[in-house]
């Protein structure tokens, strides 16, 4: 697994150094690509909220789901501590992430430990992920891994990978993939292995693959061999929900605010009788969100900010060509009197209605005043703000307000007016 | 627009050059952040020093980082060279003592710590070779680093180089890992060195752990601070974000290594390229949108959101939609559309945006063909501040208003990030498994110097207050002036009214000065930047002293065209003033006093003295800056004082392409300043002192070897027999320490002469710490001087005096200034230079302050 994640985690950064190394069989994208691509579309299409990835090395997996919008707890096990410090950092979160916060919350944390040990941290989860994990385990590890991630663990679905070894005599001189690799299944090995445990803990298991096999052997199959495990019963009716549920998983973060300010506590979870915690946290990072009362205001202020400000724009050259008729100016500001932009918001007709049938924006003397109930008319704005008494006390100590505060008040004309004769 | 590279990338966006979509290598800006090589780029960091200190062939091997981190290395690797060169070890007269001793003792708090750590504490480096080798640095460090040997052990390594704080057992040490395929690797690490901590690579490791530290404390690392984005300060109506953070350093001082922690925020913006092409679309119209566009955007530096990189635009290419198709590396086509849904769950919302083209810069042994990233505007964020944003008072003012500490601020920050680093188990287990303690923050002894008289033309003058002493002199002459006759007022129709009523003031204010300005001829034209240079070019004839322009607008064309003119095609004093600064209620009189004073000194007149106990002295200021518009150009500014009084100045300022030119142009300057001084006292000057400003980090020695040597011969030369005595000081605005007074048990800006001259100097170096400016609400920031050269063997306590009392004769204001009157005069000459006028001002001004 080791040298699978190095060469992954050249995709996340987009740095393209370190090209496989040569083999007889290339796939493309590589292998360990596809694995994850796989996975990222699993969580695509079931929108998980809590996903663990154990074994997850230097965290290239972890890296590429973040950025999934469903996905609100993030947890990566693995036994190496120091390669989960080594490339921990580049989880958290970036700067454009402060500036344009995701909708719901993200907690990632890194546990460094070992995946056969029960670990109350990790109960309740929508996904667990072992991706190029089992073969790495002793004989004893083995026997113990179904107990803990399938019978205490319990998550709604697991995924495991593993080499294929019938796939094997493609490779030049290959017995095993890698030095650490205790073993390698056929087909027929780990499908017996999986449809067992499956059994035993009441799940129902689909198999599949990545890494198609060269034309000629096809009969060896995938390269990589992957069971898709679900629990049954249960989940299975509330995948369901979550898949027409779509629109409104998002639309729910966002009107709960501001009584929802959750941030996920890994501990609020423990249950009392349960075993010692075995695993050391040694990384956790949380993103910040519309969830938390400080960007939700931040993003809002900015988008009424930004919608005032290209309001009173478009009502400046208005006044300009006035200025011009009472000969206050003798030089005409050109043919720029209704700029239609080539880019910018599109809205439909239903918007555009809305937004035609909202109050109108006004000046008085020198100010300029953009009513409320126009600013929620913006599909933008009302995505983030349902009601007028909201938005007035999200930005009210952040925006000038009108006296009665039914508007936002600005000042007509500003310093860029100037610079910008033309 | 010309100069600039136009890439136009139209038709090719499916060529391979093109395939890059933002999610290729930063540029190598010191503001771009690497985050997802963090190990790397903090590793780099000793690179850079051991690259000077070992001959090692590995040392190169960083090849294969980011470029950002390079550029951090390198920038360490220009701090370090600067601390290597000794200047102090040949200054006889202060090698056994630099420090002054008169003034007023004054005991100060610093923003310095002491890292204690055990007497005989050692850092061992070791070398580490792989067989095979391996290319990767990635994979080198991964397999060193999962080795058990070394897990438990306090470690930095670079893929080459391995620093610990304990030694190993065996002088070399054979370890073995196996990769896939069942490839056996062998790592040999061998002892190359046992470093004291007083060493100059001892000192890099400890940076590179404190930044470790500062990120186990959740801070954002940016360029070489951190901040804390948690805790955002925002100012909406100009859509900024301001990050709190620390600048934060390791170094050796006087004698003993010091953690320096200052308050430092990083300036961010809340607004993508497409809101501001959206803004500005609106405000210009469709005809010249693309234009302006392009003007304001091309050069300037975007962060791309999902994948947290810098980049330049270096172009716009409107033919390309985010629904067209790019050829991704593996050979697929996919639109951008696609490729960030698939990519980074990101919908582009706007189909019609163009796209931003960045040039990729190419590592340094590639030499493929440079390529091409297409940017989506809507996912880039604007950063910095545009000069556009810079020139905006309101809007600095906000921003001012939002970071300005005082001094007692600014310590209980300090407090708290100390308290942090102690009481995180992360942070102080980092510094334990390294044998180091956070130690006690540092007071010291500073001195006040005595306060200096002004002296006006009958009257010596000792104002209340060396800030600001307008109110002092409102009654006295000033020392000379020459009477304007013959002048020019050149205005709109809509401000005639008001500059009668300005001129008015003027001359009443002149008058009570000692200034007789005559009634000028006034000249009406359009309010258009090119009536008003048509009407000087008409009316300006050699008689005219000086012209007057009243702007109707504070657009930068008038101001630029008329300089440019009037300071060399056609050498005449200029003096611009802005309509609505004179139609500021209530504020006419001290408007005319301060307009009245600069016209003086355009004129060649002289305002006020200082006493200078020095009998024949020329002193000289030098800055440096980059051209606004042609960015590898240098405008060099020179001005020395030509009387014994330092009254009078001549100023000249060239334009250069690289430092050695700078050094050239310096002879040039001095010969011609020397010859003025003959010209004037019959004499040659016994002592010049010179104060360079404008050095940035690792130039100090090319200022030792080039530019002094420079001076020196140019001094030499200009005399047959005893040739001029000389000393060298460079001035640094920036620098690391803060000081603080203690009073009634807080802290507060030390008063204005302060002298700090012991423990947060360097003791390689004849330097000290002058203050000589106020700040009333915010912390005031020392001005650093370190005298590289010195003839003069003026004693430290007199040397420290004449630069305080030098501080005192910037004539654009009746107050103590932050450095050097000649420093602060060649300042100003290069800033008009270099944002306006881009050419070198014509030698006929060289005797008359025109730039003030």
């Amino acid at each position: 697994m080791e040298e699978n994640n190095l060469q992954c985690s050249s995709v996340v950064d987009g740095n393209f150094e370190e090209v496989p190394r040569e083999t007889a069989i290339q796939f493309k994208p590589p292998l360990y690509r596809q694995r994850y691509q796989f996975v990222k579309n699993l969580v695509d299409q079931h929108e998980p909220k809590k996903v663990a990835d154990l074994g997850c090395g230097d965290t290239s997996l972890l890296r590429l789901l973040k950025v999934n919008p469903c996905i609100e707890l993030l947890v990566g096990v693995d036994i190496n501590e120091d390669k989960l410090r080594w490339r921990g950092d580049s989880l958290a979160p970036f700067m454009g992430d402060f500036l344009k916060p995701r909708d719901l919350n993200l907690t990632i944390i890194l546990y460094h430990g070992s995946v056969v040990e029960r670990d109350s941290r990790l109960l309740g989860f929508d996904l667990i992920t072992c991706i190029e994990l089992i073969e790495h385990l002793d004989s004893g590890d083995l026997a113990r891994f179904p107990e803990v991630v399938f019978g205490y663990l319990s998550p709604s679905m697991i995924v495991i990978s593993t080499p294929n070894s019938e796939f094997n005599p493609l490779f030049p001189s290959v017995t095993l993939r890698d030095s650490d690799h205790k073993f390698e299944w056929t087909r027929m090995e780990f499908q017996t292995w999986a449809l067992y445990v499956a059994n035993r803990y009441d799940y129902s298991v689909e198999f599949t693959g990545v890494g198609e096999p060269p034309a000629g052997a096809e009969n060896v199959g995938y390269c990589t061999q992957i069971g898709i495990f679900q629990k049954n019963g249960g989940r299975a009716t509330e995948a369901c929900v979550s898949e027409q549920h779509d629109q409104h998983v998002y639309k729910a973060g966002l009107t709960m605010f501001p009584r929802l300010v959750l941030i996920f506590h890994p501990q609020a979870v423990l249950l009392p009788h349960l075993p010692k915690m075995l695993r050391l946290q040694v990384f956790t990072t949380s993103y910040p969100s519309l969830q938390q009362e400080r960007f939700f205001k931040l993003v809002l202020v900015n988008e009424v900010s930004q919608q005032v400000e290209s309001l009173r724009v478009s009502h400046l050259p208005r006044r300009k060509e006035q200025d011009g008729e009472q000969g206050d100016k003798p030089k005409d500001i050109g043919g720029s009197k209704a700029p239609v932009p080539c880019f910018g918001p599109v809205f439909t007709e239903v918007e555009k209605a809305k937004i035609e049938n909202s109050p109108k924006p006004f000046c008085v003397g020198d100010k300029f005043f953009v009513p409320l109930q126009r600013l929620l008319a913006y599909p933008r704005l009302n995505r983030l703000c349902a009601n007028e008494e909201m938005m007035r006390s999200v930005i009210a100590d952040s925006i000038p307000l009108s006296s009665d505060g039914s508007a936002v008040v600005t000042d007509l004309c500003n310093y860029f007016d100037e610079q910008f004769e033309f | 627009m010309s100069g600039r590279a136009r890439v136009k990338a139209r038709g090719i966006a499916r060529s391979p050059s093109a395939t890059e979509v933002g999610r290729t290598q930063a540029s190598p800006l010191p503001t771009s952040v690497d985050l997802s090589n963090n190990e790397a780029s903090s590793s780099n960091g000793f690179l850079g020093t051991s690259r000077i200190s070992t001959n090692d062939k590995y040392g190169i091997s960083s090849g294969d980082a980011g470029s950002t981190s390079m550029e951090r290395g390198v920038k360490n690797k220009q701090d370090f060279m600067d601390l290597s060169i000794c200047t102090r070890e040949k200054l006889a007269h202060v090698r056994d003592c630099k420090t002054g001793s008169s003034g007023i003792p004054v005991k100060l708090v610093t923003n310095l710590f002491n890292l204690d750590f055990p007497q005989d504490w050692q850092l061992y480096q070791y070398h580490v070779t792989y067989v095979p080798d391996l290319a990767s640095r990635r994979l080198r460090i991964a397999l060193l680093y999962s080795h058990s040997e070394l897990s438990n052990k306090a470690k930095a390594f670079d893929g080459a180089i391995l620093f610990l704080s304990q030694k190993l057992e065996e002088k070399v040490t054979e370890l073995s890992s196996e990769t896939q395929r069942g490839e056996t690797i062998k790592m040999t690490i061998t002892l190359k060195r046992e470093l004291p901590s007083s060493s100059p690579v001892c000192i890099q490791v400890f940076n590179i752990i404190f930044r470790k530290i500062l990120k186990k404390l959740s801070m954002y690392q940016i360029g070489r601070n951190f901040y804390n984005p948690s805790e955002p300060v925002e100012i909406p109506q100009h859509k900024l974000s301001l990050w709190p953070g620390f600048a934060i350093s390791v170094s050796y001082f006087e004698s003993k290594l010091l953690f320096s922690a200052d308050v430092s925020y990083k300036v961010l913006r809340n607004e993508t390229v497409l809101e501001f092409m959206t803004a500005l679309c609106r405000r210009t119209g469709l005809t010249c949108f693309t234009q302006t566009c392009e003007k304001q955007l091309i050069g300037l530096i975007v962060l791309t959101r999902y994948n947290n990189r810098t980049y330049s635009i270096d172009d716009i290419d409107w033919s390309v939609k985010p629904t067209h198709t790019f050829q991704k590396r593996d050979g697929t086509e996919i639109t951008y559309v696609d490729y960030y849904k698939q990519q980074y769950d990101i919908t582009v919302s706007d189909l019609n945006q163009p796209m931003l083209v960045s040039l990729l810069k190419r590592k340094r042994n590639d030499n493929s063909e440079a390529r091409l990233a297409h940017l989506i505007p809507e996912l880039c964020f604007l950063t910095g501040l545009t000069d556009q944003a810079t020139s905006d008072f309101q809007l600095m003012k906000a921003v001012a208003e939002k970071t300005r500490l005082p001094p007692s601020g600014r310590q209980q920050r300090l407090a708290r990030l100390v308290d942090n680093i102690q009481r995180n188990t992360n942070a102080r287990f980092e510094l334990e498994t390294w044998g180091l303690h956070f130690g006690s923050q540092i007071s010291l002894t500073g001195r006040v110097v005595p306060s200096e008289k002004i002296l006006m033309q009958d009257h010596i003058c000792q104002p209340v207050s060396a800030a600001d002493w307008s109110k002092d002199v409102r009654t006295c002459k000033i020392l000379n002036a020459r009477s304007l006759n013959t002048w020019l007022i050149l205005c709109s129709d809509r401000t005639e009214y008001v500059a009668e009523s300005f001129l008015n003031c003027l001359r009443r204010v002149a008058g009570s000065m000692g200034f007789n300005v005559d009634y000028p001829k006034i000249i009406k034209v359009q309010e258009n930047p090119a009536a008003f240079v048509r009407a000087v070019q008409q009316y300006v004839d050699p008689d005219v002293q000086l012209v007057m322009c009243i702007l109707p607008s504070n657009q930068k064309t008038y101001y630029d065209s008329i300089k440019k003119y009037l300071s060399s095609d056609c050498p005449v004093p200029s003096q611009c003033v802005l309509a609505r600064t004179l139609n500021k209620q209530g504020m006419m009189m001290s408007i005319a006093t301060k307009i009245a004073m600069q016209m003086t000194c355009k004129l060649g007149g002289e305002l006020w003295a200082v006493e200078i106990p020095l009998k024949s002295l020329m002193v000289v200021g030098i800055d440096v800056c980059k051209d606004a518009l042609s960015k590898d150009v240098m405008v060099v500014g020179c001005v020395a004082s030509v009387n014994p009084g330092i009254t009078r100045w001549f100023s000249r300022c060239i334009l250069q392409r690289t430092m050695t030119d700078v050094a050239d142009c310096l002879k040039v300057f001095m010969t011609g300043a020397l010859n003025k001084w003959y010209k004037y006292n019959h004499d040659l000057p016994a002592r010049i002192i010179v104060y360079r400003a404008g050095v940035g980090d690792g130039q100090l020695k090319t200022l030792v070897e080039y530019e002094v040597p420079q001076l020196l011969s140019s001094v030499a030369e200009s005399s047959s027999n005893t040739s001029s005595r000389l000393s060298v000081i460079v001035v640094r605005k920036k620098c690391m320490p803060r000081f603080f007074t203690e009073m009634n048990r807080t802290v507060q800006n030390p008063p204005i002469g302060t002298v700090v001259d012991s423990e947060a100097t360097r003791n390689e170096w004849y330097d000290f710490y002058l203050i000589s400016q106020v700040a009333c609400r915010g912390t005031v920031s020392p001005t650093y001087y370190n005298v590289i050269y010195d003839d003069n063997g003026l004693k430290p306590d007199h040397m420290q005096r004449l630069t305080f009392k030098l501080c005192h004769l910037y004539y654009n204001w009746p107050g103590i200034v932050s450095v050097p009157a000649p420093c602060q005069y060649a300042h100003k000459l290069t800033f008009l230079v270099a944002q306006s006028i881009h050419k070198e001002p014509s030698l006929e001004l060289a005797n008359h302050l025109f730039y003030l």
